[in-house]
């Protein structure tokens, strides 16, 4: 493009032009300057000024980028701008549109995250080899991370919600700051000394410059060396940092964390359920085996020769199914109390369920003790037996102990 | 094995942790079910899982979290009381 001097413009023509070159010639710059008169238009879009010291330059970042920013952008601050050059036409003052800001030696930290990287890598700290598993039911669980962010109201409430029966150890420490490095590896070393079973170490989201405590070399180093594995979980899903590397395992968030460190309580209780019936259907066909045994024995055996083996059998098998039912009822107690406080799904261990299958119970006249036996029976007179579907009261006419003596057994 | 110099004691006394009840459980389970028991036995291990199947429950059945916190004692750093149970004194 080229003008002579006999060229005469209107203003707007030569504004146009050389904002037309600035923007051909500077759509891609990056600027770093210390930032001044930072405004918020309440549109959104953010208006302020770079300078060094001895020049200045207008600059606006726009609501949809300003929204991305991961600082508050303030006055003083040393940033790197990049962006485009643009004319305000109206004024004809040129300024930055800048797309992306962050604070000036954010280079220099990444470099030193890089380097750090390697050396602990190569120290061996990340090895899959060394990284330990977690207890599957924790019984003392320490948290370490800040007394006032969300972070640690998301782990409580986690851990509360699936798992109240744990105890926790909560370590307050700052998570950000000069400090904090400092009282993260205080915090962990201190715990080596009490019985912890997990540690969780986190924190919320942040910039890089809040995450940066859990850079630290030093940090990385108590992770390593804490007795109980660590959870680390910082910032959010896509912020790594290198305690994340170096713990024994990684959580997105800190809730994440809480869930991965503790089981659901209900899915326990849907174990022991699972575990119980099992079971108690091994002991029922264990017990019937037992019978039909017995029974062949009956059969195949002169019944004089052998009736005090078989009489035995018989009593020793009665007094099994009787403990097996004495352990259910108590199982289906103890899971109704659980029913009550925890409010979880219907028994499947109900005693009427045993009741239904053709057994009885026996209690004396007052309902108050068990009979539990034909000794009990013949001294209590009385009875009241208890069907699945109702009561009845008995009268005990007489008495057959085949042998007092073995039968005592 | 890990030495325990300052433990901070268990949620129900002497009691067996959750996952120490949790696991002999499933060991009962097992060998039930493996069946090379004489019935006495098996009896006892069957009785010994419903037992420990209710203390699961039991200890499920905790409803609040209790929490100690690490405070500064001096140079160091030591457990507070818990604060759910102020009854419970820690042991060290």
């Amino acid at each position: 493009m080229v003008h002579g001097e006999s060229t005469v413009f209107a203003v707007s023509e030569l504004n146009a032009l050389v904002r037309e070159l600035l923007e051909d010639q500077f759509a891609e710059v990056a600027v770093e300057g210390e930032t001044s008169n930072v405004r918020v238009h309440a549109s959104g879009h953010v208006y302020f000024r770079l300078k060094d010291a001895s020049a200045s330059l207008s600059a606006v970042c726009f609501r949809s980028d300003a929204r991305l920013l991961d600082f508050d952008l303030s006055d003083g601050q040393r940033v790197v701008a990049r962006g485009r050059l643009t004319i305000y036409e109206v004024q004809g003052s040129y300024q930055l549109v800048a797309r992306a800001i962050e604070p000036a030696g954010r280079g220099d930290l990444e470099r030193a995250f890089r380097l750090l990287v390697s050396k602990l890598d190569q120290e061996g700290l990340f090895d899959e080899a060394r990284k330990r598993p977690l207890p599957r039911y924790p019984r003392t669980i320490a948290v370490v991370t800040s007394p006032t962010g969300a972070a640690v109201r998301d782990i409580f409430s986690t851990l509360a919600r699936r798992f109240p029966c744990v105890e926790v150890v909560f370590a307050p420490v700052q998570v950000q700051g000069e400090r904090a490095p400092f009282e993260i590896v205080r915090a962990l070393d201190a715990l080596n000394d009490h019985d912890v079973d997990v540690v969780i170490l986190g924190r919320g989201g942040g910039s890089i410059e809040d995450l940066w405590a859990f850079n630290d070399e030093s940090v990385a180093r108590a992770i390593h060396r804490s007795r109980a594995p660590v959870v680390s979980a910082v910032g959010h899903e896509t912020d790594v940092t290198i305690a994340d590397f170096v713990a024994d395992r990684r959580a997105a968030t800190p809730t994440m964390a809480a869930e991965i460190v503790v089981p659901e309580r209900e899915d326990v209780a849907r174990r022991l359920d699972a575990y119980a019936e099992k079971s108690r259907a091994r002991m029922t066909a264990r017990v019937g085996l037992e019978k039909r045994r017995v029974a062949e024995l009956v059969r195949s055996y002169a019944l004089g020769q052998v009736r005090g083996r078989v009489e035995r059998g018989m009593q020793s098998l009665d007094f099994a199914l009787e403990r097996v039912q004495r352990a259910l009822v108590s199982a289906a107690l103890a899971r109704r109390a659980a029913l009550d406080t925890a409010g979880a799904r219907l028994a499947a261990l109900d005693p009427r369920e045993v009741l239904r299958r053709g057994y009885a119970v026996c209690h004396d006249e007052s309902g108050a003790h068990l009979v539990r036996g034909a000794h009990e029976a013949a001294a209590a007179g009385r009875m009241r037996v208890t069907f699945h579907d109702g009561v009845v009261a008995a009268a005990v006419e007489g008495m057959e102990i085949p042998s007092a003596k073995e039968a005592a057994s | 094995m890990k030495e325990k110099p300052n433990p901070i004691p268990p949620a129900g006394d002497d009691a067996p942790s959750f996952e120490e009840a949790m696991t002999r459980l499933e060991r009962i389970v097992a060998d039930l079910e493996g069946g090379r028991y004489t019935l006495e036995e098996s009896l006892q291990r069957f009785e010994e899982g419903i037992a420990l199947g209710n203390q699961c429950r039991r200890m499920l059945e905790r409803a609040d979290l209790r929490v100690r916190t690490l405070v500064e004692a001096g140079d160091r750093l030591v457990v507070s009381d818990p604060t759910e149970t102020p009854d419970e004194e820690p042991r060290a």
